[in-house]
Protein backbone atom coordinates (compact mmCIF):
# COMPACT_ATOMS: atom_id res chain seq x y z
CA UNK A 1 0.00 0.00 0.00
CA UNK A 2 1.56 3.25 -1.11
CA UNK A 3 0.07 5.52 1.52
CA UNK A 4 -1.68 4.89 4.85
CA UNK A 5 -5.42 5.54 4.64
CA UNK A 6 -8.10 5.57 7.32
CA UNK A 7 -11.86 5.84 7.76
CA UNK A 8 -12.50 8.86 9.96
CA UNK A 9 -16.21 9.50 9.56
CA UNK A 10 -19.21 7.18 9.37
CA UNK A 11 -22.91 7.96 9.01
CA UNK A 12 -26.04 6.04 8.18
CA UNK A 13 -29.76 6.60 7.81
CA UNK A 14 -32.42 4.52 9.52
CA UNK A 15 -33.24 1.46 7.43
CA UNK A 16 -36.99 1.15 6.94
CA UNK A 17 -39.70 1.92 4.45
CA UNK A 18 -39.06 5.67 4.34
CA UNK A 19 -42.05 7.27 2.64
CA UNK A 20 -41.69 10.51 4.64
CA UNK A 21 -38.41 11.64 3.05
CA UNK A 22 -37.17 12.24 -0.48
CA UNK A 23 -34.19 10.33 -1.87
CA UNK A 24 -32.01 13.43 -1.48
CA UNK A 25 -32.95 14.02 2.14
CA UNK A 26 -32.38 10.36 3.03
CA UNK A 27 -28.92 10.46 1.46
CA UNK A 28 -28.21 13.70 3.30
CA UNK A 29 -28.92 12.06 6.70
CA UNK A 30 -25.94 9.75 6.26
CA UNK A 31 -23.74 12.45 4.72
CA UNK A 32 -24.40 14.89 7.60
CA UNK A 33 -23.62 12.23 10.21
CA UNK A 34 -20.39 11.14 8.47
CA UNK A 35 -19.18 14.72 8.04
CA UNK A 36 -19.91 15.53 11.71
CA UNK A 37 -18.10 12.37 12.81
CA UNK A 38 -15.06 13.34 10.70
CA UNK A 39 -15.37 16.96 11.92
CA UNK A 40 -15.23 18.23 8.34
CA UNK A 41 -17.28 20.52 6.11
CA UNK A 42 -17.90 20.15 2.38
CA UNK A 43 -15.07 22.61 1.66
CA UNK A 44 -12.61 20.03 3.08
CA UNK A 45 -13.69 17.25 0.69
CA UNK A 46 -11.73 16.64 -2.53
CA UNK A 47 -13.91 14.06 -4.28
CA UNK A 48 -17.24 12.26 -3.91
CA UNK A 49 -17.95 8.63 -4.82
CA UNK A 50 -21.54 7.40 -5.15
CA UNK A 51 -22.67 3.79 -4.77
CA UNK A 52 -26.03 2.81 -6.22
CA UNK A 53 -27.78 -0.25 -7.66
CA UNK A 54 -29.14 -0.23 -11.26
CA UNK A 55 -31.24 2.83 -12.14
CA UNK A 56 -34.24 0.60 -12.83
CA UNK A 57 -34.48 -0.44 -9.17
CA UNK A 58 -35.81 2.83 -7.84
CA UNK A 59 -36.21 4.69 -11.09
CA UNK A 60 -33.69 7.56 -11.03
CA UNK A 61 -31.44 7.77 -14.06
CA UNK A 62 -27.93 9.10 -13.35
CA UNK A 63 -28.35 9.52 -9.59
CA UNK A 64 -24.83 10.96 -9.39
CA UNK A 65 -26.22 14.01 -11.23
CA UNK A 66 -29.54 14.09 -9.44
CA UNK A 67 -27.90 13.99 -5.98
CA UNK A 68 -25.00 16.39 -6.56
CA UNK A 69 -26.52 18.91 -4.11
CA UNK A 70 -27.60 16.33 -1.51
CA UNK A 71 -24.06 14.89 -1.46
CA UNK A 72 -22.46 18.32 -1.10
CA UNK A 73 -20.65 17.69 -4.39
CA UNK A 74 -20.88 21.26 -5.70
CA UNK A 75 -17.59 22.00 -7.46
CA UNK A 76 -16.14 18.53 -6.80
CA UNK A 77 -15.39 15.53 -8.99
CA UNK A 78 -18.09 12.87 -8.61
CA UNK A 79 -17.78 9.26 -9.69
CA UNK A 80 -20.54 6.69 -9.61
CA UNK A 81 -19.53 3.09 -8.98
CA UNK A 82 -21.78 0.33 -10.23
CA UNK A 83 -21.35 -3.42 -9.53
CA UNK A 84 -24.69 -4.83 -8.40
CA UNK A 85 -25.16 -5.53 -4.68
CA UNK A 86 -21.44 -5.33 -3.92
CA UNK A 87 -21.31 -1.74 -5.16
CA UNK A 88 -20.95 -0.16 -1.70
CA UNK A 89 -17.82 -2.19 -1.05
CA UNK A 90 -16.37 -1.26 -4.41
CA UNK A 91 -17.17 2.42 -3.78
CA UNK A 92 -15.33 2.35 -0.44
CA UNK A 93 -12.30 0.76 -2.07
CA UNK A 94 -12.41 3.24 -4.94
CA UNK A 95 -12.48 6.09 -2.41
CA UNK A 96 -9.46 4.58 -0.66
CA UNK A 97 -7.67 4.25 -4.00
CA UNK A 98 -8.12 7.97 -4.70
CA UNK A 99 -6.36 8.77 -1.43
CA UNK A 100 -3.71 6.06 -1.81
CA UNK A 101 -2.91 7.36 -5.28
CA UNK A 102 -2.44 10.86 -3.94
CA UNK A 103 -5.32 12.20 -6.05
CA UNK A 104 -7.29 13.28 -2.97
CA UNK A 105 -6.70 13.92 0.74
CA UNK A 106 -10.29 13.41 1.91
CA UNK A 107 -12.97 11.52 0.01
CA UNK A 108 -16.67 11.25 0.83
CA UNK A 109 -18.19 7.89 -0.16
CA UNK A 110 -22.00 7.89 -0.32
CA UNK A 111 -24.44 5.01 -0.85
CA UNK A 112 -28.20 4.53 -0.87
CA UNK A 113 -31.22 2.65 -2.11
CA UNK A 114 -34.83 3.71 -1.77
CA UNK A 115 -36.44 0.44 -2.64
CA UNK A 116 -39.96 1.50 -1.60
CA UNK A 117 -40.03 3.71 -4.72
CA UNK A 118 -39.70 0.75 -7.06
CA UNK A 119 -40.42 -2.95 -7.46
CA UNK A 120 -37.34 -5.09 -7.14
CA UNK A 121 -38.77 -8.36 -8.31
CA UNK A 122 -40.06 -6.58 -11.43
CA UNK A 123 -36.69 -4.92 -12.00
CA UNK A 124 -34.72 -8.17 -11.51
CA UNK A 125 -36.95 -10.45 -13.56
CA UNK A 126 -39.26 -8.35 -15.71
CA UNK A 127 -40.91 -10.21 -18.56
CA UNK A 128 -39.10 -9.92 -21.90
CA UNK A 129 -40.22 -10.98 -25.38
CA UNK A 130 -39.33 -14.61 -26.26
CA UNK A 131 -38.35 -15.35 -22.63
CA UNK A 132 -40.14 -17.42 -20.01
CA UNK A 133 -41.81 -15.12 -17.44
CA UNK A 134 -40.17 -16.47 -14.27
CA UNK A 135 -40.71 -13.55 -11.92
CA UNK A 136 -38.47 -15.36 -9.44
CA UNK A 137 -36.44 -12.46 -8.02
CA UNK A 138 -33.04 -12.79 -6.35
CA UNK A 139 -34.01 -15.72 -4.13
CA UNK A 140 -34.92 -17.75 -7.20
CA UNK A 141 -31.36 -17.37 -8.40
CA UNK A 142 -29.63 -18.24 -5.13
CA UNK A 143 -31.83 -21.14 -3.95
CA UNK A 144 -30.20 -23.81 -6.21
CA UNK A 145 -26.75 -22.62 -5.12
CA UNK A 146 -27.76 -23.10 -1.50
CA UNK A 147 -29.16 -26.58 -2.23
CA UNK A 148 -25.83 -27.49 -3.82
CA UNK A 149 -23.96 -26.21 -0.74
CA UNK A 150 -26.14 -28.28 1.59
CA UNK A 151 -25.64 -31.39 -0.55
CA UNK A 152 -21.85 -30.98 -0.69
CA UNK A 153 -21.33 -30.13 2.95
CA UNK A 154 -23.98 -32.42 4.47
CA UNK A 155 -25.04 -29.51 6.65
CA UNK A 156 -28.14 -30.11 8.78
CA UNK A 157 -31.10 -27.93 7.81
CA UNK A 158 -31.28 -26.07 11.13
CA UNK A 159 -28.08 -24.16 10.24
CA UNK A 160 -30.02 -21.71 8.06
CA UNK A 161 -32.60 -21.20 10.79
CA UNK A 162 -29.90 -20.57 13.40
CA UNK A 163 -28.15 -17.94 11.26
CA UNK A 164 -31.49 -16.15 10.79
CA UNK A 165 -31.98 -16.08 14.58
CA UNK A 166 -28.41 -14.93 15.32
CA UNK A 167 -28.57 -11.99 12.93
CA UNK A 168 -32.03 -10.85 14.05
CA UNK A 169 -30.96 -10.95 17.71
CA UNK A 170 -27.88 -8.91 16.78
CA UNK A 171 -30.13 -6.35 15.07
CA UNK A 172 -31.93 -5.67 18.35
CA UNK A 173 -28.70 -3.90 19.41
CA UNK A 174 -28.62 -1.74 16.25
CA UNK A 175 -31.08 1.18 16.20
CA UNK A 176 -30.59 1.67 12.42
CA UNK A 177 -31.69 -1.88 11.50
CA UNK A 178 -34.94 -2.39 9.59
CA UNK A 179 -35.99 -5.67 11.23
CA UNK A 180 -36.29 -5.89 15.02
CA UNK A 181 -37.46 -9.28 16.28
CA UNK A 182 -36.23 -9.68 19.86
CA UNK A 183 -38.37 -12.81 20.44
CA UNK A 184 -37.38 -14.74 17.30
CA UNK A 185 -36.78 -18.51 17.71
CA UNK A 186 -35.41 -21.28 15.54
CA UNK A 187 -38.89 -22.85 15.51
CA UNK A 188 -40.42 -19.62 14.22
CA UNK A 189 -37.91 -19.48 11.36
CA UNK A 190 -38.48 -23.18 10.61
CA UNK A 191 -42.24 -22.67 10.48
CA UNK A 192 -42.15 -19.52 8.37
CA UNK A 193 -43.38 -19.65 4.78
CA UNK A 194 -41.19 -21.34 2.16
CA UNK A 195 -40.29 -18.80 -0.53
CA UNK A 196 -37.69 -20.53 -2.69
CA UNK A 197 -36.85 -24.01 -1.40
CA UNK A 198 -34.90 -24.18 0.93
CA UNK A 199 -35.10 -20.42 1.66
CA UNK A 200 -37.87 -19.56 4.11
CA UNK A 201 -39.37 -16.11 4.67
CA UNK A 202 -37.43 -15.46 7.88
CA UNK A 203 -34.20 -16.59 6.21
CA UNK A 204 -34.50 -13.76 3.66
CA UNK A 205 -33.42 -10.14 3.70
CA UNK A 206 -36.06 -7.39 3.69
CA UNK A 207 -36.30 -4.71 0.99
CA UNK A 208 -35.28 -1.44 2.66
CA UNK A 209 -34.76 2.25 2.14
CA UNK A 210 -31.49 3.44 3.63
CA UNK A 211 -28.24 5.32 3.18
CA UNK A 212 -24.65 5.21 4.36
CA UNK A 213 -21.66 7.52 4.02
CA UNK A 214 -18.01 7.37 5.06
CA UNK A 215 -15.08 9.75 4.95
CA UNK A 216 -11.73 8.27 3.90
CA UNK A 217 -8.60 10.32 4.55
CA UNK A 218 -4.84 10.18 4.29
CA UNK A 219 -2.81 9.48 7.44
CA UNK A 220 -2.08 13.18 8.06
CA UNK A 221 -5.82 13.86 8.61
CA UNK A 222 -6.68 10.67 10.51
CA UNK A 223 -7.75 12.30 13.80
CA UNK A 224 -8.35 10.58 17.13
CA UNK A 225 -10.30 7.41 16.30
CA UNK A 226 -9.47 6.22 12.79
CA UNK A 227 -10.15 2.78 11.38
CA UNK A 228 -6.95 2.03 9.50
CA UNK A 229 -7.35 0.31 6.15
CA UNK A 230 -4.98 -2.67 6.10
CA UNK A 231 -5.99 -4.31 2.84
CA UNK A 232 -8.52 -3.90 0.03
CA UNK A 233 -9.39 -6.13 -2.91
CA UNK A 234 -12.08 -6.59 -5.54
CA UNK A 235 -12.50 -9.35 -8.08
CA UNK A 236 -14.96 -10.21 -10.83
CA UNK A 237 -16.06 -13.29 -12.76
CA UNK A 238 -18.61 -13.99 -15.48
CA UNK A 239 -22.02 -14.95 -14.14
CA UNK A 240 -22.72 -18.08 -16.13
CA UNK A 241 -20.28 -20.45 -17.78
CA UNK A 242 -19.76 -24.18 -17.85
CA UNK A 243 -17.65 -25.34 -14.94
CA UNK A 244 -18.22 -22.24 -12.86
CA UNK A 245 -18.52 -22.95 -9.14
CA UNK A 246 -20.99 -20.46 -7.76
CA UNK A 247 -21.01 -22.21 -4.36
CA UNK A 248 -17.38 -21.24 -3.88
CA UNK A 249 -16.58 -18.64 -6.56
CA UNK A 250 -12.95 -18.29 -7.56
CA UNK A 251 -13.25 -14.49 -7.66
CA UNK A 252 -14.34 -14.46 -3.99
CA UNK A 253 -11.47 -16.70 -2.89
CA UNK A 254 -8.87 -14.64 -4.74
CA UNK A 255 -10.38 -11.36 -3.54
CA UNK A 256 -10.06 -12.37 0.11
CA UNK A 257 -6.59 -13.85 -0.35
CA UNK A 258 -5.33 -10.62 -1.89
CA UNK A 259 -6.71 -8.45 0.93
CA UNK A 260 -5.26 -10.79 3.60
CA UNK A 261 -1.86 -10.72 1.91
CA UNK A 262 -1.85 -6.91 2.00
CA UNK A 263 -2.92 -6.97 5.67
CA UNK A 264 -0.27 -9.55 6.64
CA UNK A 265 -2.91 -12.10 7.62
CA UNK A 266 -2.02 -15.78 7.17
CA UNK A 267 -4.60 -17.37 9.46
CA UNK A 268 -7.80 -15.35 8.91
CA UNK A 269 -10.08 -17.10 11.43
CA UNK A 270 -7.52 -16.61 14.20
CA UNK A 271 -6.45 -13.10 13.25
CA UNK A 272 -9.82 -11.50 12.54
CA UNK A 273 -11.96 -10.43 15.52
CA UNK A 274 -15.26 -9.71 13.80
CA UNK A 275 -16.72 -9.90 10.27
CA UNK A 276 -19.50 -8.02 8.49
CA UNK A 277 -20.42 -10.19 5.52
CA UNK A 278 -22.95 -9.75 2.70
CA UNK A 279 -25.47 -12.42 3.74
CA UNK A 280 -28.86 -11.80 2.07
CA UNK A 281 -30.10 -15.36 2.72
CA UNK A 282 -29.13 -17.20 5.90
CA UNK A 283 -27.18 -20.01 4.20
CA UNK A 284 -24.75 -17.48 2.80
CA UNK A 285 -23.08 -17.28 6.21
CA UNK A 286 -21.41 -20.73 5.94
CA UNK A 287 -20.99 -20.26 2.17
CA UNK A 288 -19.01 -17.03 2.57
CA UNK A 289 -17.12 -18.19 5.67
CA UNK A 290 -15.65 -20.92 3.46
CA UNK A 291 -15.25 -18.77 0.36
CA UNK A 292 -13.23 -16.06 2.12
CA UNK A 293 -11.13 -18.46 4.15
CA UNK A 294 -12.65 -18.01 7.62
CA UNK A 295 -13.53 -21.75 7.61
CA UNK A 296 -12.30 -24.89 5.89
CA UNK A 297 -14.28 -25.88 2.80
CA UNK A 298 -17.30 -27.94 3.87
CA UNK A 299 -17.11 -26.92 7.53
CA UNK A 300 -18.41 -23.35 7.64
CA UNK A 301 -21.72 -24.62 8.99
CA UNK A 302 -19.94 -26.13 12.02
CA UNK A 303 -18.88 -22.63 13.15
CA UNK A 304 -22.58 -21.72 13.15
CA UNK A 305 -23.57 -24.94 14.92
CA UNK A 306 -20.95 -24.40 17.63
CA UNK A 307 -22.15 -20.84 18.26
CA UNK A 308 -18.81 -19.37 17.25
CA UNK A 309 -20.33 -16.78 14.87
CA UNK A 310 -23.01 -15.61 17.32
CA UNK A 311 -22.56 -12.26 19.10
CA UNK A 312 -20.74 -13.86 22.06
CA UNK A 313 -18.74 -16.31 19.91
CA UNK A 314 -15.05 -16.02 19.09
CA UNK A 315 -15.76 -14.89 15.49
CA UNK A 316 -18.97 -12.82 15.56
CA UNK A 317 -20.53 -12.40 12.12
CA UNK A 318 -22.74 -9.39 11.41
CA UNK A 319 -23.09 -7.95 14.93
CA UNK A 320 -25.06 -5.13 13.27
CA UNK A 321 -27.76 -7.61 12.26
CA UNK A 322 -26.43 -7.66 8.72
CA UNK A 323 -28.31 -7.82 5.44
CA UNK A 324 -30.96 -10.12 6.94
CA UNK A 325 -32.00 -7.20 9.17
CA UNK A 326 -31.84 -4.42 6.59
CA UNK A 327 -31.09 -4.32 2.88
CA UNK A 328 -31.06 -0.96 1.10
CA UNK A 329 -29.09 -2.76 -1.62
CA UNK A 330 -27.12 0.20 -2.99
CA UNK A 331 -25.92 0.97 0.56
CA UNK A 332 -25.69 -2.60 1.88
CA UNK A 333 -22.08 -3.19 0.82
CA UNK A 334 -20.90 0.14 2.24
CA UNK A 335 -22.80 -0.61 5.47
CA UNK A 336 -20.77 -3.84 5.84
CA UNK A 337 -17.51 -1.94 5.28
CA UNK A 338 -18.61 0.90 7.60
CA UNK A 339 -19.78 -1.47 10.36
CA UNK A 340 -16.38 -3.21 10.27
CA UNK A 341 -14.74 0.21 10.68
CA UNK A 342 -17.10 1.14 13.56
CA UNK A 343 -16.06 -2.05 15.38
CA UNK A 344 -12.33 -1.34 15.25
CA UNK A 345 -12.94 2.30 16.22
CA UNK A 346 -14.85 1.03 19.27
CA UNK A 347 -17.86 3.12 18.23
CA UNK A 348 -20.41 0.41 17.43
CA UNK A 349 -22.53 1.21 20.50
CA UNK A 350 -24.65 -1.62 21.85
CA UNK A 351 -23.44 -4.03 19.18
CA UNK A 352 -19.77 -3.33 19.87
CA UNK A 353 -17.79 -6.57 20.05
CA UNK A 354 -15.42 -6.48 23.02
CA UNK A 355 -11.80 -6.14 22.02
CA UNK A 356 -12.44 -5.87 18.27
CA UNK A 357 -9.15 -4.67 16.81
CA UNK A 358 -9.23 -6.20 13.34
CA UNK A 359 -12.37 -6.60 11.22
CA UNK A 360 -13.49 -7.62 7.76
CA UNK A 361 -16.05 -5.82 5.60
CA UNK A 362 -17.29 -7.91 2.68
CA UNK A 363 -19.71 -7.41 -0.20
CA UNK A 364 -21.01 -9.54 -3.06
CA UNK A 365 -22.96 -8.58 -6.15
CA UNK A 366 -24.70 -9.92 -9.22
CA UNK A 367 -24.83 -13.73 -9.48
CA UNK A 368 -21.98 -13.88 -6.91
CA UNK A 369 -19.87 -12.29 -9.67
CA UNK A 370 -18.55 -9.18 -7.95
CA UNK A 371 -16.58 -9.50 -4.74
CA UNK A 372 -15.12 -6.79 -2.54
CA UNK A 373 -13.40 -7.09 0.83
CA UNK A 374 -11.42 -4.89 3.14
CA UNK A 375 -9.52 -5.48 6.34
CA UNK A 376 -9.59 -2.60 8.83
CA UNK A 377 -7.82 -2.32 12.17
CA UNK A 378 -7.33 -0.21 15.28
CA UNK A 379 -3.57 -0.31 14.76
CA UNK A 380 -1.71 1.61 12.11
CA UNK A 381 -0.66 -0.69 9.24
CA UNK A 382 2.90 -1.87 9.73
CA UNK A 383 2.75 -1.51 13.52
CA UNK A 384 3.21 -4.74 15.50
CA UNK A 385 0.15 -5.98 17.38
CA UNK B 1 -39.32 -18.61 -48.74
CA UNK B 2 -40.16 -15.06 -47.77
CA UNK B 3 -38.04 -12.88 -45.55
CA UNK B 4 -39.65 -12.60 -42.17
CA UNK B 5 -38.64 -10.90 -38.95
CA UNK B 6 -39.96 -12.15 -35.65
CA UNK B 7 -41.77 -9.65 -33.52
CA UNK B 8 -43.51 -9.75 -30.17
CA UNK B 9 -45.42 -7.18 -28.21
CA UNK B 10 -43.75 -5.69 -25.17
CA UNK B 11 -45.25 -3.29 -22.70
CA UNK B 12 -42.80 -0.75 -21.33
CA UNK B 13 -43.72 -0.06 -17.73
CA UNK B 14 -42.15 1.96 -14.95
CA UNK B 15 -43.90 1.04 -11.72
CA UNK B 16 -42.31 3.64 -9.44
CA UNK B 17 -43.86 5.50 -6.51
CA UNK B 18 -42.07 8.76 -5.82
CA UNK B 19 -41.56 10.43 -2.47
CA UNK B 20 -41.30 14.22 -2.44
CA UNK B 21 -40.44 14.90 1.23
CA UNK B 22 -41.67 17.75 3.41
CA UNK B 23 -40.28 20.71 1.41
CA UNK B 24 -41.53 19.83 -2.05
CA UNK B 25 -44.57 18.14 -0.49
CA UNK B 26 -45.63 21.36 1.27
CA UNK B 27 -45.05 23.32 -1.96
CA UNK B 28 -47.35 20.92 -3.82
CA UNK B 29 -49.91 21.11 -1.01
CA UNK B 30 -49.76 24.91 -1.31
CA UNK B 31 -50.57 24.68 -5.01
CA UNK B 32 -53.66 22.66 -4.11
CA UNK B 33 -54.64 25.48 -1.72
CA UNK B 34 -53.97 28.16 -4.35
CA UNK B 35 -50.90 29.47 -2.49
CA UNK B 36 -47.34 29.64 -3.82
CA UNK B 37 -44.44 28.99 -1.42
CA UNK B 38 -40.74 29.74 -1.53
CA UNK B 39 -38.06 28.30 0.77
CA UNK B 40 -35.56 30.32 2.79
CA UNK B 41 -31.89 30.23 1.75
CA UNK B 42 -28.89 32.42 2.61
CA UNK B 43 -29.46 34.30 -0.67
CA UNK B 44 -33.20 34.86 -0.12
CA UNK B 45 -36.44 32.93 -0.66
CA UNK B 46 -36.11 30.39 -3.48
CA UNK B 47 -39.16 29.69 -5.67
CA UNK B 48 -39.85 27.03 -6.75
CA UNK B 49 -38.37 25.55 -3.55
CA UNK B 50 -35.60 22.94 -3.38
CA UNK B 51 -34.33 20.81 -0.49
CA UNK B 52 -30.76 21.98 -1.05
CA UNK B 53 -29.34 25.34 -2.12
CA UNK B 54 -27.97 24.54 -5.58
CA UNK B 55 -25.04 26.97 -5.28
CA UNK B 56 -23.58 25.46 -2.13
CA UNK B 57 -25.40 22.22 -1.36
CA UNK B 58 -26.55 23.69 1.99
CA UNK B 59 -29.90 22.55 3.36
CA UNK B 60 -32.65 25.08 2.72
CA UNK B 61 -34.78 26.50 5.55
CA UNK B 62 -38.49 26.94 6.21
CA UNK B 63 -41.18 27.57 3.63
CA UNK B 64 -42.60 31.07 3.27
CA UNK B 65 -45.78 32.08 1.42
CA UNK B 66 -45.02 34.26 -1.62
CA UNK B 67 -47.09 36.27 -4.11
CA UNK B 68 -48.47 34.67 -7.26
CA UNK B 69 -47.17 37.54 -9.36
CA UNK B 70 -43.80 37.97 -11.02
CA UNK B 71 -41.67 39.19 -13.90
CA UNK B 72 -40.86 37.33 -17.12
CA UNK B 73 -37.07 37.00 -17.40
CA UNK B 74 -36.94 34.87 -20.57
CA UNK B 75 -39.46 33.34 -22.95
CA UNK B 76 -39.99 31.44 -26.21
CA UNK B 77 -43.07 31.46 -28.45
CA UNK B 78 -44.66 28.10 -29.35
CA UNK B 79 -47.56 26.88 -31.47
CA UNK B 80 -50.32 25.26 -29.42
CA UNK B 81 -50.63 21.47 -29.60
CA UNK B 82 -53.20 19.13 -28.11
CA UNK B 83 -52.59 18.84 -24.38
CA UNK B 84 -50.83 22.18 -23.98
CA UNK B 85 -51.97 24.39 -21.07
CA UNK B 86 -53.31 27.11 -23.43
CA UNK B 87 -55.59 26.36 -26.42
CA UNK B 88 -53.96 28.93 -28.74
CA UNK B 89 -50.30 29.86 -29.43
CA UNK B 90 -48.49 30.97 -26.26
CA UNK B 91 -45.07 31.44 -24.61
CA UNK B 92 -43.10 29.16 -22.30
CA UNK B 93 -41.41 31.50 -19.86
CA UNK B 94 -39.09 31.74 -16.87
CA UNK B 95 -40.87 33.84 -14.25
CA UNK B 96 -39.12 35.47 -11.28
CA UNK B 97 -41.80 35.35 -8.59
CA UNK B 98 -42.00 38.63 -6.65
CA UNK B 99 -39.79 38.71 -3.56
CA UNK B 100 -37.93 35.51 -4.47
CA UNK B 101 -34.81 34.27 -6.24
CA UNK B 102 -34.99 31.52 -8.83
CA UNK B 103 -37.26 31.09 -11.82
CA UNK B 104 -40.57 29.28 -12.17
CA UNK B 105 -41.06 27.70 -15.59
CA UNK B 106 -44.64 28.04 -16.86
CA UNK B 107 -46.86 29.05 -19.77
CA UNK B 108 -47.87 32.68 -20.39
CA UNK B 109 -51.16 33.39 -22.20
CA UNK B 110 -51.26 36.66 -24.18
CA UNK B 111 -54.27 35.75 -26.30
CA UNK B 112 -52.19 34.26 -29.11
CA UNK B 113 -50.44 37.57 -29.95
CA UNK B 114 -46.64 37.19 -29.64
CA UNK B 115 -46.31 40.96 -29.99
CA UNK B 116 -47.62 41.32 -26.45
CA UNK B 117 -44.78 39.19 -24.98
CA UNK B 118 -41.76 41.01 -23.60
CA UNK B 119 -38.93 40.28 -21.20
CA UNK B 120 -39.61 42.25 -18.03
CA UNK B 121 -43.41 42.08 -18.42
CA UNK B 122 -45.50 41.61 -15.29
CA UNK B 123 -47.57 38.41 -14.97
CA UNK B 124 -49.99 36.81 -12.52
CA UNK B 125 -50.94 33.14 -11.98
CA UNK B 126 -54.29 31.96 -13.35
CA UNK B 127 -55.37 29.24 -10.90
CA UNK B 128 -57.59 26.32 -11.81
CA UNK B 129 -60.84 25.95 -9.89
CA UNK B 130 -60.18 22.21 -9.30
CA UNK B 131 -56.68 21.75 -7.84
CA UNK B 132 -54.92 18.47 -6.96
CA UNK B 133 -51.42 19.42 -5.79
CA UNK B 134 -49.32 19.66 -8.93
CA UNK B 135 -47.80 22.46 -11.01
CA UNK B 136 -50.68 22.37 -13.49
CA UNK B 137 -52.92 23.66 -10.66
CA UNK B 138 -51.68 26.94 -12.14
CA UNK B 139 -53.29 26.81 -15.58
CA UNK B 140 -50.83 29.44 -16.87
CA UNK B 141 -49.68 32.99 -16.16
CA UNK B 142 -51.39 35.99 -17.73
CA UNK B 143 -50.61 39.68 -18.08
CA UNK B 144 -50.93 41.37 -14.69
CA UNK B 145 -53.31 44.34 -14.77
Amino acid sequence: MSRRVAVTGIGQGTQAKRREVSIGAMVREAVTEAMADAELSFADIDAVVLSKTPDLFDGVMNPELYLADAMGAVGLPVTRVFTGGSVGGHAAIYGAHLVQAGLAERVLVVAYSKESEGNFTWALSRGLPFSAPLGAGAGGHFAPVIREYIQRSNAPEHIGWQVAVNHRLNATRNPYAHVHRPDITVEEVRDSRMLWDPIRYLESCPSSDGSCAIVVTAEEHAGQTPAWIHGTAWRTETGHFAGRDEVNPQAGRECAADAYRQAGIDSPAAQVDVAELYIPYSWYEPIWLENIGLAEEGSGWKLVDDGRTAFDGDLPVNPSGGVLSGNPTGATGLLRFAEAALQVRGLAGEHQVDGARRAIGHAMGGASQFHALWVVGSDKPGASR
Amino acid sequence: MTAESLSASYTVEFPFERTVGPTIGAFLGGLRDGQLYGVRTERGALCPPLEFEPGTGAETGELVPVADTGTVTSWTWVRARLGDPVPHDFAWALIAIDGTIGALFHAVDVGGDSGRMATGMRVRARWRAERVGQLSDIECFEVAP
